[in-house]
């Protein structure tokens, strides 16, 4: 009998040990998901296109806002979101690494030069990802170099601004370019796009942030 | 009586260790979402370090090791010699101190690959697996080394930034 009591007693000290490791577990994941749901609150999706075309980009900014920025270009000016209220706007993150922006830029230029008499432009912003640190002179010096020499060979007429990677967690990520935001007169994003998609797409998209 | 209650405690402890065991691995979220990897693990890199984790190596002679690499499906990397002078390189280094000196590496040659909205243009990339072969210098001992590869990968319409992902391979030297 008392043997029995023993293994009773040892068999529900190892159900209390489990349940307690079953419940840290869940307690554990609950905040796991928390924090992951958090994390994506920001960031976008791609949604396959019904008809069989390429995924459509839902950037969970399109409707919002565009997030205010303030930075650099290549002579060293700050230039901020802000003033360019009352524009029509398409935000272009983009690398000098990047093949598809190569082919993407062309169009970019051509379709600036059209709308610009009717109040659009474009900002070009520079994310090359590799993590530079404020006080790492030559790095900054090198890429500076780098986009200056891509903004002279692809004859790019707009703004470049530099140091895009300290958008990432406001523009939903920037994983991948080229990343296009597409900004109303009122400020608001009107349209989103992710990768190369084509000159038509964009100009729809230009349309939008026209208003018309 | 005796081996009625001895059956009965051992199917109590077999039920008690069930239902344990079930809740403690259980695999789903408190939102009821099944998964298979933990919440929060990161997609797969673009670029994964296959073999060889451990080689033996004569100390202080130069020995030639072949690193397998994969790269994800429906992803290219730049080749070491890209065709224009803005793409970024694959390169594998190993960081000075490691106890191991790379002396030289070997990349293997890019195959085409063009933009289908850009057929004109081709790219020098790899895709699928490859293998760089490099000559290592180790002195005696044990050594964890951890090499680097860089590259920087695409998909046909877009480009992720340059990563850098470890090499980790233990190098025993005698």
């Amino acid at each position: 009998m008392k043997r029995n009591t023993v293994v009773l007693f040892a068999v529900l000290f190892i159900l209390a040990i489990f349940a307690w490791a079953g419940w840290a577990n869940w307690e554990y994941r609950k905040q796991a998901a928390e924090r992951l749901a958090a994390a994506n609150a920001s960031k976008a999706e791609l949604i396959p296109d019904a008809s069989g075309g390429m995924p459509q980009y839902v950037s969970p900014l399109t409707g919002k806002p565009a997030p205010a920025f303030a930075l650099e270009d290549l002579s060293g000016k700050k230039v901020t979101l802000a003033s360019y209220k009352g524009k029509a706007l398409l935000i272009n993150f983009w690398a000098t690494w990047c093949a598809p922006c190569k082919i993407e830029t062309p169009w970019l230029v051509e379709l600036r030069d059209q709308y610009a008499p009717q109040g659009f432009e474009i900002l070009g912003i520079s994310t090359e990802g590799d993590d530079l640190k404020p006080d790492d002179k030559a790095g900054w010096a090198k890429d500076k170099a780098a986009i200056q020499k891509s903004v002279e060979q692809m004859h790019m007429p707009y703004p470049v601004l530099i140091n895009g990677d300290s958008l990432a967690d406001t523009y939903g990520g920037l994983d991948a370019m080229p990343t296009s935001f597409f900004v109303d007169r009122n400020g608001k994003i009107v349209a989103a796009q992710l990768g190369l998609t084509s000159k038509e797409d964009i100009e729809a998209n230009i349309h939008k942030a026209l208003g018309e | 009586m005796k081996r009625k209650l001895k059956l009965r405690m051992r199917l109590a402890a077999c039920f008690a260790l069930s239902v344990a065991t079930l809740s403690a691995n259980a695999q789903s979220d408190p939102f009821g979402r099944s998964f298979s990897k933990p919440i929060g693990a990161a997609a797969p890199p673009a670029v994964q370090y296959i073999f060889p984790e451990q080689i033996n190596v004569p100390a202080g002679k130069p020995t030639p090791v072949a690193l397998h690499f994969r790269i994800s499906s429906g992803l290219h990397i730049n080749s070491n010699t890209p065709r224009d002078e803005y793409l970024i390189p694959t390169t594998f280094s190993i960081p000075d101190g490691a106890g191991v000196e790379l002396k030289d590496a070997a990349y293997p040659p890019g195959s085409d690959f063009t933009l289908p909205i850009d057929p004109k243009t081709k790219l020098s990339v790899y895709t699928g697996e490859f293998t760089i072969q490099v000559h290592i210098v180790a002195t005696p001992g044990n050594h964890l080394v951890e090499g680097k590869l860089h590259f920087q990968a695409c998909d046909r319409n877009q480009c992720m930034p340059p990563k850098t992902i470890p090499v980790a391979i233990d190098v025993i030297a005698k």
